[in-house]
């Protein structure tokens, strides 16, 4: 394993660009006037600022925790600054009044705002820095009924529905990062879709962080009602800085009978360059409960960006015949660290949850699988399958998987399979035979490795997938 | 929990009296810091989440002075016939009027060992089972006393198994059995350590065994832990192999309330093998929990495991499997296999098979299966003729019977099978 991978591995980040927009930022630093000022600025309700407020009062007395498979300088909470927005010239009327510079951004993104947007049929929500600044084809979608806008919109024009479902699988004090989302989180997306509809189109929305040392923490909630079904797709990059940067979302699904909610990630925060320098730190915590009998809760990611990643999108099963689904690519690069891998809590009858994780570690990285499997006493019937398969590229790096397998029910079925392979100089030698260069032989090995996860995702992502990881790889066979 | 560092502090009552030899009570005096400085794990140690090993706390144990005098005929139970020695160990105490050798090699108990092997022991004693951060084994040291020294000299091959065999008969007693195996380069051992019980108090058995392969060597080691009902059995298990040595381990777990069996096996040069294999039957309140780590420190070693564990009534299973790949560890080849059998509605299993990997020309795999009885096979044996019962016992029995078939000593082997026949029988 030579240069030809080396050099696969060691594509620069295209999305590290600065845009010069002028930001509203808040002071660096957090305490209850933090709170209050984000509170006030977003013109809160107060029973938000009271949920805010118990949440940070929870996070003042919870420890960072220490058990992940990660090592980081310990992040000063009081260098972050927890608001910054695109300064708002006027109520925008529609997407033409959006700042040029702005959309922009997002067209060197290739993300489709405008009426590309309509052409692409994908709905998208976009977050910049900490503020929903535009969302896509919201009339559409009214017209059957779905609510899709930012958080802070629903706020204001559906508190009823925010109010009943924010928390509600991820508490306040869940654990470290969430309660300090819950104190501070800016914005992010809202989506319901009501009784019995299937969401036209898919919904996306696309996630960057602008400003230096501001965090984002963005919190995003998806409610399908029964027989209601979504797909939903998520991207996010950020430029690159030589600090860290803070990305401490919750994300939380709530499917209800026969509902049916699939959730796709394609995550390229800046990674840091190749000697470890700068990068995201993403922490995220990301929920799925399904709560209604036959309810469906599908997570699909692919992780190619931040410094390091740290987060584990789970499904909650309490209705009965419930479907929990995890489909994940993990890639580290250079001295990238991700501890990534999903819970599947089995409490309803004949539940079932898929897990299919792949994690590829190439340079000087560290790539952990970390799952837990749990069968209560109730899930009478449950069923489970994990498949986790690593792959080293070089010998610098590691790979590590930590299942934790709990089961409290002899009806249950529960099996976990994982495996570690390299890329083999006799695979890239049968390729050169064919005429395929070492590079393309390794993003073809690579995608055949990916395969099973990246079917599950929509096709525009799937296309953004493979040539992520082509990007992403690109020198380091060889 | 405070209480739980005097509850420490308390057990080391009754240690052993200063030898003549300046290093072994400079090594006790060691773990004597080391018991002083630690706690008893409790369920937030990542290390001891599944197990609560509070119980043990409600109880005080105290090392038996002398050795509980025992006829004969109460060790025949369980004589293995093909055995070439054997020491007897009552509550941890040597019982030389039990045991005999014939061998050839030195299989004597440790107290005289640490005169008469002095370079051995001294060179090997403490140096694997590190006991800095495990509480367990600092006690264990502290009481260096009695246990099992064999060393196999240089290109010997011993055929016939060595039986250790200790025996509880006091309740509230604890031992402290330390074994040191030294297997010099080329030569091979087959050793049975076997933990039994007279009674069905409670006690306590805090073991500790050092294996040390030489190049070439080869050591097959059976362990079987039939503790009494009430039993508390703690033991760590740390093995180190040279290049080209072979490893192999059976352990069967049936007994205790709440066993833990932490088996360290160091892969510290290239061309070393081992296989583990483990089987934990366990059913009423009991917990068995087996944690094992198979470090990988340098290139071309291989290691293969099989963990079983079928768990009826309301008992416990518990399984941590590392398996740790170096840097630089390449042409690794390993597989861990974890497979579980619940056997009734409050069985519970915990199972985490770990691989950290930091090589990559290395082939590794680990696989998980929690499940019950099949419902097709317990079928196909029906249409045979069998009846629900007998068809349900036969599977389960076959389940244990994979690992017990490992054990390279016939006569235990076919006594182990009986046992777990019988144990599967009981079952309405």
């Amino acid at each position: 394993m030579s240069t030809t991978l080396q050099n696969l591995v060691n594509q620069p980040y295209p999305h590290g660009f600065v845009t010069d927009i002028e930001s509203d930022v808040a002071p660096k630093g957090l305490s209850e006037d933090t709170i209050r000022l984000i509170s006030a600025k977003k013109n809160e309700p107060e029973w938000l600022l009271e949920f805010r407020l118990h949440a940070y009062r929870q996070w003042l007395k919870m420890e960072e925790p220490q058990w992940p498979n990660v090592k980081y300088p310990k992040i000063d909470f009081q260098a972050i600054s927890y608001y910054s927005a695109p300064k708002p010239k006027k109520a925008l009327a529609s997407m033409d009044e959006i700042d040029p510079e702005l959309l922009r951004t997002f067209e060197k993104l290739g993300v489709p705002m405008n009426e590309r947007a309509k052409l692409a049929g994908v709905a998208v929500d976009v977050i910049f820095d900490s503020v929903s600044v535009a969302t896509t084809y919201k009339a559409k979608l009214a017209e059957v009924g779905i609510i899709f806008c930012s958080i802070s919109e629903a706020v204001h024009q559906h508190p009823e529905l925010v109010r009943q479902y924010l928390g509600s699988v991820v508490p306040v004090g869940d654990n470290y990062y969430a309660a300090l989302n819950s104190a501070v989180f800016t914005d992010g997306s809202f989506c319901f879709i009501p009784k019995g509809v299937k969401c036209p189109m898919d919904l996306s929305t696309y996630f960057r962080i602008n400003t230096q040392e501001s965090g984002q923490f963005e919190r995003t909630l998806i409610v399908a009602e029964a027989g209601a079904s979504v797909s939903y797709l998520e991207g996010c990059t950020a430029p690159k800085f030589d600090t860290n940067q803070l990305h401490a979302a919750v994300v939380e699904l709530v499917a209800l009978d026969d509902a049916d909610i699939k959730y796709s990630t394609v995550q390229n925060w800046y990674a840091g360059d190749e000697n470890g320098l700068g990068g995201i730190f993403n922490f995220v915590t990301k929920r799925g409960l399904c709560k209604g009998v036959n309810s469906r809760i599908s997570w699909t990611q692919v992780e190619t960006g931040s410094a390091i990643t740290w987060k584990y999108p789970s499904c909650i099963l309490r209705g009965e015949n419930s479907i929990g689904e995890f489909y994940s690519v993990a890639l580290t690069n250079h001295h990238q660290q991700a501890d990534t891998g999903t819970k599947m809590v089995h409490l309803g009858k004949n539940t079932r949850s898929t897990i299919v994780s792949k994690g590829i570690s190439a340079g000087h990285s560290n790539n952990s699988y970390r799952g837990l499997v749990r069968i209560a006493p109730t899930a009478a019937g449950a069923r489970n399958y994990s498949q986790c398969d690593s792959m080293l590229i070089g010998e610098h790096c590691g790979a590590n998987t930590f299942p934790y397998i709990q089961v409290n029910n002899p009806s249950a079925k529960v099996e976990h399979e994982a495996s570690t392979s390299k890329i083999g100089e006799d695979q890239l030698f049968y390729f050169a035979q064919r005429g395929i260069g070492a590079e393309e032989a390794v993003s073809m090995i690579i995608n055949g490795f990916c395969k099973d996860v990246f079917q599950q995702l929509p096709m525009e992502f799937a296309v953004e997938a493979t040539k992520l990881l082509g990007l992403k790889l690109e020198g380091s066979v060889g | 929990m405070n209480t739980a560092t005097g509850y420490l502090d308390g057990l080391l009552q009754g240690q052993p009296p200063a030898s003549a030899l300046s290093w072994l009570n400079q090594l006790r005096a060691n773990a004597v810091d080391r018991v002083a400085a630690l706690t008893v794990p409790t369920t937030r140690d990542e290390d001891w989440r599944f197990t609560d090993i509070s119980p043990l706390t409600k109880f005080s144990f105290q090392p038996a002075q002398e050795a509980q005098p025992l006829a004969p005929a109460a060790i025949e139970p369980w004589a293995i016939g093909e055995a070439a020695a054997r020491l007897v160990f009552v509550d941890g105490i040597y019982a030389p009027q039990h045991s005999f050798n014939r061998s050839g090699i030195a299989v004597e108990n440790l107290g005289a060992g640490f005169t008469s092997h002095a370079a051995a022991v001294q060179a090997q004693l403490g140096r694997l089972a590190a006991f800095e951060r495990n509480a367990f084994a600092a006690l264990n040291t502290a009481f260096l006393h009695d246990g099992a020294l064999i060393v196999v000299p240089r290109e010997l091959a011993l055929a016939a198994p060595v039986h250790l065999l200790f025996i509880a008969t006091r309740k509230h007693a604890a031992s402290y059995p330390r074994c040191l195996i030294v297997a010099e380069p080329g030569s091979k051992l087959t050793l049975v350590e076997d933990y039994v019980a007279l009674q069905d108090e409670a006690y306590f058995t805090n073991a500790v065994t050092e294996i040390a392969l030489g190049a070439n060597a080869q050591v097959q080691h059976v362990r079987v832990q039939r503790d009494g009902a009430e039993a508390f059995h703690i033991a760590n298990c740390a093995v180190s192999l040279a290049r080209s040595s072979r490893y192999h381990a059976v352990s069967v777990a049936l007994g205790a309330r709440i066993s833990r069996h932490n088996l360290g096996v160091l892969l510290a040069a290239e061309g070393a093998e081992c296989s583990i294999d483990g089987l934990a039957l366990i059913g009423g309140r009991q917990l068995a929990d087996t944690h094992t780590l198979i470090d990988h420190a340098l290139p071309q070693c291989s290691s293969r495991q099989l963990h079983k564990c079928i768990v009826d009534g309301a008992a416990h299973a518990v399984f941590n499997g590392n398996i740790m790949v170096r840097a630089g560890a390449q042409r690794t080849d390993s597989a861990q296999s974890s497979r579980n059998l619940l056997l009734s509605g409050k069985a519970r299993v915990d199972t985490k098979p770990q691989l950290e990997i930091f090589a990559d020309d290395v082939k590794c795999a680990h696989g998980a299966t929690v499940g019950q009885l099949d419902v097709d096979e317990v079928f196909y044996l029906k249409s045979r003729g069998l009846s629900e019962t007998a068809a349900r016992n036969l599977l389960t029995y076959a389940f244990g019977a994979e690992v017990i078939e490992r054990i390279p000593v016939a006569s235990l082997r076919q006594r182990l099978e009986a046992s777990v026949l019988a144990q599967t029988e009981q079952r309405p």
